[in-house]
Order: structure tokens, then C-alpha cells, then sequence
């Protein structure tokens, strides 16, 4: 077609240059630190303080994984429809996915306690012998809702994530100096098995890591409700990552206002996503009242977690709602930005509200939640910047570049 | 009558560095209207459609007559009674309703989604969409007994009942959904065709044709403002329209999931409806597209690629419902609740097993032929599948309603269903309203959205070629 000369990207620096040590720095002491002071802060809360430390760990775990697999989830669905409109945020989802592995070793606080069957682990099911109440029931799920097999399959989720990650972002790098259309094609007919096994590994993922906090409860829609979280963050990152990119000085010229309305338009259709997902869910067990199903939700909705489940409809639902909801608002970076900053907090909220109610009486956000979600934010960045490195932060040499850099909402 | 604009032979064959064509046989803008135009302006259609609309039409009559035996009798002459007293007429309700769901996730959420390729198949998708909730609201409609007091659906105040439809059902919650959804898909399909029925009206060759298709095209003049507006419109409908994809089947699945009947109670089951839905319409879309696409002469723009694409979606949603069919197994292990534990083996290896395999088989192992490039794209292969697919998520509703009901909490009162003939006769003459509406469509009304494929024409696209310059 004659165009594989022409540079399409317009943009004086794409990658992430001199800003790449002070993030893998920064990021990587603001990690250490948050975490080793969230740790040292627990150590006062007696004998199972390691349990306190590691459930405010598990939520901002579990928060940051779901936007990496929302990431993977945007890349193998737009590699799978043969999206155009994204191909200048594609790369930094990517990227995103491709955080998998450092999510790996992050997920050990909470993996070796379960290996070595500590009573100080998350998981109540880990020692049964423990448990006083319907002990029988939870001994029926023991072949499945146990350290071997949790361990396992953990590890085995982690392995899926990163090759399909790895292989999305070497081969999409590589494209960036080849320009070879096959790279795409070959990408596509890999999307759609990748898709299957994405499917495969969230929905097991999100019941072993979070509804079996509750060993007693269960929920087919668990997966989907963790899924649209997910999905919604990485959105939420997606934004804010660009805004501040384009602060820097990089890729300004070629992620526009349309892109962002791009990213505005799905971020309120997955507001609104979760929210039918959630309301679904509550209805169903709110309808039916069958008490073992009830009793998870009845512990949030009343008494001291009241609130949080109002927090949580009002901050996840209702504002962002109608704060994205006008085109000329979606159309605004700087404003996207801080809504997408908004929301990601409710995301992390709504990971706070799932978790903690297993392990605390009283509603209240701690200094060693925070702490926490500082440590492994810092982290997170640091590994942004860590694999993305030198490469470019737009996949240059993606042929349907031209289409998405050119594209203008009517 | 045309120029050429391309002369690709496949169209599915993909380059990434520019979109395929999706209109062939070198049609230009008139080449389309005149190919579009033509099939209602034909002296006579061609001969399968009269043998299609005798058949049909038999089927209406037969439907008909068993309506008229089924209010001057009572509902006991369908197989429903205890404990099935849902039997096949809420199956068929829910059969239908899942088919009406293609046509607007093309026409609204295809749209939202900038899926260029929804232009050409759209308004027939629409027009089954209507049709097939016309066949569901038929079920319930006569299911209530008295049918002359059906307006007791609605929450009207009336001086002689002093009550109101209990609101905290389901089941009134579905006469609200199906009933908006199927005001909004009328409205969303009639406006569409207004820019195209008027050019009917411009092309007609008499008077009453005119007459009838100037009242319909509502004085429509292709001014810029008229589209303007037109387009306005059509944005807002479409993100009306998208909720209520959503919405519709998510209520339905509410019919059976608040109870608390093992098999029917859980929480997966709104998005898993839906997908199950999507994954019914478009097997519907294909089944009927590809007939009406050879009869006529629409090739050129229902194209094999169109057809493709229809075959993923197809794929991808069966996938999903076998995935929800997994999860509900394991999660009615993982539950450790015996009654939900033995509804699930009931349906696997109890009497209805047979139904369970012929809805596993047609939904989840039928679909995956579609993996294969060569059954995606063989126009008489694909209607296989899709065959059995409509097959299979009918089988679904009836394994979903039958198989818990049979085997209740209660086991002195367990039974087998056996459907009557009405029940089968109604089941098959529903088809037979749904192909009469649907030829009558193809003969009347255009079949493609003209000034919609016009819209997506190589010319006017901002694809790469375009913008590299």
C-alpha cells in the first residue's frame, strides 16, 4: 500500500526516556516503604497481625491484578474484534498485562502462608480444623478448597497471564520495526483461544481469591462482578496513564480528544456494567432469601458496614454516573483524568468492601490499608516502567495506526 | 447499472493495513438502491416465496385454529399441570424472546460499537426482532385464561377489580420490559426505514404504492436538516436501545432465578440469558439471511464476509452460555447444597437427560464448527449449524423450566411432562406467524438500509488508505 515508509506517529518522544529511572526509583522506594511501614504497623496488633496485614494486602492485591487482566482483556478483544480505535492506547495495555509477572511475586505474601498452612492465612479453609462453624460444609469443598490444589492453580493462572501477555507485547514490539502486517493477522487468530483461557483463569481466580474468603459462600456471578471491576480500572488507568504521559511531553500528538472520548464513552458503559452486574447479583439472593446465601450480604448492609455498602453504591454508581454522562465533559482530558482517578478509588473501594467484612467487625479504613495500597501502587508503577523500558509507548508499526489517529467522533 | 468500484472476489480474506470491502459486485449508490429497490418493485416475486408464504400461511391458520380451541376450552389442553404448571408455552415465550434480541444489539449496540458492517443486515435483523416478540407475547397473552380481560396485565385502575397486578412478580416486570422493548425496537426499526421507504415512494410506478409509501416516509425530504435531526435521533435511540438488550432477558431470567427452586436459582443467570439470547438471534439472523440473501439477489451486500462475522458472534456467545453451563455445575457442587446438587444430576442423567445432551450438543459443541473457516463461510453449512443451534436454545428454555419442575422439593408428586398436540401444533404454527410476517417484510419494506450501506461506502470511510494520503 505504499505507506510502510511513512512515519505515522507524529509525536517528538514516545517512550518513556528519562522519565524511566525516576519511576522504577520512585515508585520502587514508595513500594518498599509503604509496604515494610504497613507491616511494621501491624506487628503491634498482636498475635495475628500477620492475618490484618496480609487482608489489607489481599484488597490492594486484588485491585491492582484486576486492572493487569483488564489490560489483557483489551488487548485480546481488540486483537479479536480487529479494533481500530485503540491501537494508540493498545500498547500500554500491553504493558499492563504484561504485569503479571511482577503480580506473581507480589502474590506470594499471600501464597506461602497457604503453602506452609499457617493460621495466620487469609483463607480460613487453609486449616479446617479451625473452623467452628458448618465445618462440615466447608470439608465437602475441601477437593477443591485446598493448599496444594489453591497453589496450583495459582501459579498455573499466573503462567497463562504472562505467556499470553508475553506474547502479545513481544510480537506487537517487534512490529514496531518490522511493519509486518502478518504480525497482526497472526496476533488475531491468537486472540480468540486467548480469550478462552482469559475466561477460563479469571472466573477460577476471582473464587479462589476472594469469595472463598468466605469459605460458606458462593455466587455464579462472582467472576463477572470481578471482571467488570477489572475492566473498569484498567479503563480508569488507561486515561489517567495517558493524561500524564502527555503531560511529559510524550506522545502528545497521538492519543487526541477522540481517543479520550473513546476511553470516556467505555469507562461510563462499564460504570454502568458493573452496576447491572451488582444489582443483578444483590437482587437474586435478596429475592430468593435463602439464608446461606444472604448472610454475606447481610453482614454489609447492616450495622457497621452499612455504610460502606452505601459509599460504595453512591461513589461506584451514582457520581460517576452522571459526572461522565455529557459528551463535552467526556471530552475533556484534564477532567477524565480526576473523574478516572474518582472511580479507580471506588474500584479500590469496592475491593475493600468484598474483603475486609471477613476480617473486621467495625467499617473504617486503616493506615495499614493505606500503606498498602501505597507499597504496591509504587510498585505497580515501577513495574510499568520497568518493562516498558525503551520501547515505544504506541504501536508503530501496527497498520491500522493510521485508522486510529485519524478517527473523529461525529 | 453500475460502476466499478472493486472487483475483490473474497472479501473475507483479511488485510490489516485496509478494511475489506463490504459491498462487492461493484456497486455504486445507485447500483444499491437499484438492487435493494428491485425486490419490491418486481412484478412478482420469485416462486420459493410463494411456496414459503403457502407453508407459512397453513401454519398461521393451524396456530389460529388451536387458539380458538385453546379460549373456548381452557388451558387444559396443553400438557401443563402439576408439577409442571409452566410447560411449554413460557419455553416458547422465552424461545422467541431470545431470537428478538440480534436484530437490536446490531442496530444499537453494533452501532455504538462503530461495527461498519451492521449496515447491510441490520433492518432485517430489526424486522425479526419485532416479528419474534410478537410471537412471544402471543404465549403468555393466551396463557392467561380469561384473554379477555388481558389489559389486567397492566396496572390500569378499573371501578370492577379492586386490585392491582401483584408488582413484586417477575412476570409483571416482564410486561413492562417486553413491552418497551418491543415499542422502542418499532420505533427505532420504523424510523430507520423512513429515508428508504421514501426513496420507495420516489421510485413507485403507481399511485396507491405511492400513496402508501408517501404516508409511511412521513413527508420525508433528504434535506440536511431532515438528516441532521435523523442522525440525532438515531444516536439517542441507539443508546435507549442498548439497556434494553440488556434488560429484556435479564428479566426473564428473573422469572426463574428469585424463585427458589434448585436448577432456577442463580445469580449467573441475567448475563447468561443474555448471551444465550444474542447467541439464539443470530442463529436466526444466519438461518433466514442467507436464504433471503440468494432468493433476492442480495449477494453483493449481504456478503459472505457479513455472514462471517455473524458466525463469531455466534461462536463467542455459545461459548459463553456453555461457560455459564459449567460454572452453574461447579458452583452446585462447590454450594455443597444437596437439592441443587441433585437437580443438576437429575438434568444430566435423570429423565430428561435426552433433553439436556440435545441442548449441550447443539449449544455448545455445534458452535465450535465455526472455529473452522471453511463452515464459517459455506452459506449451507452455516445454516446447519445455526439450525441447530435454534434447536439447542430452545431445548435450553425447556431443560431450564421442565427438568427442576419435574423433580420438586416433594418427591410424591414428581411426574413426567408430556406435551399434547396442541402444545406441539402452536409451538410449530408459531413459526408459521413468524415467516408470515417475515415474507411479507422482504416483499414490501426495504431489506437492506440503503442510505445506511451507502454511508459505509469505500469513499466515504476515513480508512488508512484515505487518510495516509
Amino acid at each position: 500500500m505504499g505507506t510502510e515508509t511513512k512515519r505515522a506517529v507524529t509525536s517528538t518522544q514516545i517512550n518513556l526516556g528519562a522519565l524511566r529511572n525516576p519511576l522504577l526509583i520512585g515508585g520502587g522506594a514508595a513500594g518498599v516503604l509503604g509496604l515494610c511501614c504497613g507491616a511494621l504497623l501491624s506487628m503491634g496488633q498482636g498475635e495475628d497481625w500477620y492475618q490484618k496485614f496480609s487482608a489489607s494486602y489481599l484488597v490492594s492485591f486484588c485491585f491492582f491484578m484486576s486492572i493487569s487482566l483488564g489490560g489483557l482483556f483489551w488487548v485480546t478483544a481488540m486483537h479479536l474484534t480487529r479494533a481500530g480505535w485503540g491501537i494508540c492506547v493498545r500498547r500500554l495495555c500491553e504493558i499492563l498485562a504484561m504485569m503479571a509477572l511482577p503480580m506473581l511475586v507480589l502474590f506470594l505474601p499471600i501464597l506461602i502462608p497457604v503453602v506452609l498452612g499457617w493460621n495466620s492465612s487469609v483463607y480460613s479453609w487453609v486449616n479446617i480444623e479451625n473452623i467452628t462453624h458448618a465445618r462440615d460444609l466447608v470439608e465437602h469443598k475441601a477437593g477443591y478448597l485446598n493448599s496444594g490444589f489453591f497453589t496450583v492453580r495459582s501459579i498455573l493462572y499466573f503462567v497463562i497471564w504472562g505467556l499470553l501477555a508475553r506474547f502479545y507485547l513481544k510480537n506487537s514490539v517487534n512490529q514496531d520495526s518490522s511493519r509486518d502486517p502478518n504480525t497482526t493477522l497472526k496476533l488475531q487468530s491468537f486472540s480468540a483461544p486467548g480469550m478462552l483461557l482469559f475466561a477460563l483463569t479469571v472466573v477460577f481466580a476471582s473464587f479462589d481469591w476472594e469469595m472463598s474468603l468466605d469459605p460458606l459462600w458462593f455466587s455464579t456471578m462472582f467472576p463477572v462482578y470481578f471482571f467488570a471491576g477489572g475492566v473498569l480500572g484498567s479503563l480508569c488507568v488507561l486515561t489517567i496513564t495517558s493524561v500524564s504521559l502527555q503531560k511529559s511531553g510524550r506522545l502528545t500528538e497521538d492519543i487526541t480528544t477522540e481517543h479520550y472520548h473513546d476511553l470516556g464513552k467505555l469507562t461510563f458503559g462499564f460504570v454502568f456494567f458493573w452496576a447491572y452486574i451488582a444489582f443483578s447479583q444483590y437482587l437474586l439472593i435478596w429475592y430468593a432469601n435463602i439464608p446461606e446465601e444472604t448472610s454475606w450480604f447481610l453482614y454489609r448492609q447492616e450495622g457497621d458496614w452499612q455504610m460502606a455498602s452505601i459509599v460504595l453504591i453512591a461513589g461506584h454508581l451514582i457520581v460517576p454516573f452522571f459526572a461522565i454522562m455529557p459528551r463535552t465533559l467526556r471530552r475533556n482530558k484534564t477532567y477524565m483524568a480526576f473523574a478516572s482517578i474518582f472511580i479507580l478509588v471506588m474500584c479500590w473501594f469496592d475491593h475493600f468492601w468484598l474483603v475486609m467484612p471477613q476480617f473486621r467487625q467495625e467499617f473504617g479504613v486503616i493506615p495499614a490499608d493505606v500503606l498498602c495500597l501505597v507499597g504496591l501502587g509504587g510498585l505497580f508503577v515501577a513495574s510499568f516502567a520497568w518493562i516498558a523500558g525503551d520501547k515505544s509507548l504506541i504501536p508503530e508499526g501496527d497498520p491500522r495506526l493510521y485508522e486510529s489517529l485519524s478517527y473523529h467522533n461525529v | 447499472m453500475a460502476t466499478t468500484v472493486d472487483q475483490l472476489v473474497d472479501n473475507t480474506v483479511e488485510d490489516p493495513s485496509k478494511r475489506a470491502p463490504l459491498v462487492m459486485g461493484g456497486l455504486d449508490n445507485t447500483g444499491i438502491t437499484d438492487v435493494v429497490a428491485g425486490v419490491a418493485e418486481r412484478e412478482k416475486p420469485p416462486r420459493a416465496w410463494y411456496i414459503a408464504f403457502g407453508i407459512a400461511n397453513l401454519l398461521l391458520v393451524m396456530l389460529g385454529a388451536n387458539i380458538l380451541h385453546l379460549i373456548f376450552t381452557g388451558v387444559g389442553v396443553w400438557g401443563n399441570k402439576a408439577p409442571q404448571f409452566w410447560g411449554w408455552p413460557i419455553v416458547n415465550f422465552v424461545f422467541w424472546v431470545g431470537i428478538g434480541h440480534a436484530g437490536t444489539l446490531i442496530s444499537a449496540i453494533l452501532f455504538l460499537f462503530r461495527q461498519n458492517w451492521r449496515t447491510s443486515i441490520n433492518r432485517t435483523a430489526e424486522a425479526m426482532t419485532i416479528f419474534a416478540v410478537v410471537c412471544a407475547g402471543l404465549f403468555p397473552g393466551i396463557h392467561i385464561g380469561r384473554v379477555w380481560v388481558f389489559y389486567w396485565l397492566f396496572p390500569i385502575p378499573t371501578e370492577h377489580l379492586a386490585m392491582w397486578p401483584n408488582f413484586r412478580s417477575p412476570l409483571l416486570w416482564d410486561v413492562f420490559a417486553v413491552s418497551t422493548y418491543a415499542t422502542v425496537s418499532l420505533l427505532f426499526w420504523y424510523m430507520g426505514m423512513v429515508p428508504d421507504i421514501a426513496t420507495f415512494r420516489d421510485r413507485s410506478t403507481n399511485n396507491i404504492k405511492r400513496f402508501i409509501y408517501g404516508l409511511l416516509s412521513l413527508g420525508w425530504t433528504g434535506s440536511a436538516r431532515a438528516w441532521h435531526r435523523y442522525e440525532m435521533a438515531y444516536v439517542i435511540l441507539a443508546a435507549l436501545a442498548t439497556p434494553l438488550v440488556l434488560s429484556v432477558h435479564t428479566i426473564v431470567s428473573f422469572d426463574f432465578a428469585v424463585s427458589q427452586l434448585p436448577g432456577w436459582h442463580t445469580t449467573i443467570f441475567p448475563p447468561y440469558f443474555v448471551a444465550g439470547a444474542i447467541f439464539s438471534g443470530f442463529a436466526m439472523v444466519v438461518t433466514l439471511m442467507v436464504p433471503a440473501r440468494e432468493l433476492f439477489g442480495l449477494k453483493d451486500l449481504i456478503t459472505i464476509r457479513h455472514l462471517e462475522n455473524m458466525n463469531k458472534i455466534i461462536v463467542a456467545t455459545g461459548t459463553m452460555v456453555g461457560f455459564a453451563y459449567g460454572i452453574e455445575f461447579f458452583i452446585a457442587w462447590y454450594g455443597a447444597n444437596p437439592y441443587e446438587q441433585f437437580a443438576f444430576i437429575n438434568r444430566a442423567f435423570g429423565p430428561f437427560a435426552w433433553a439436556y445432551w440435545t441442548m449441550v450438543s447443539c449449544n455448545v459443541i455445534a458452535p465450535q464448527f465455526f472455529w473452522f473457516k471453511k463452515i464459517r463461510t459455506s452459506p449451507w453449512l452455516m445454516v446447519v449449524v445455526c439450525i441447530f443451534v435454534n434447536i439447542g436454545m430452545w431445548f435450553e428454555r425447556f431443560v431450564i423450566t421442565i427438568t427442576s419442575l419435574s423433580r420438586d422439593f416433594l418427591p410424591s408428586s414428581w411426574d413426567y411432562f408430556d406435551p399434547t398436540p396442541v402444545d406441539v401444533m402452536m409451538l410449530i404454527g408459531s413459526f408459521g406467524l413468524f415467516f408470515t410476517l417475515f415474507l411479507l417484510f422482504c416483499r414490501f419494506l426495504p431489506m437492506v438500509a440503503m442510505a445506511e450501506v451507502k454511508s459505509v461506502m469505500p469513499q466515504d470511510e476515513g480508512d488508512a488508505e484515505h487518510e495516509a494520503k
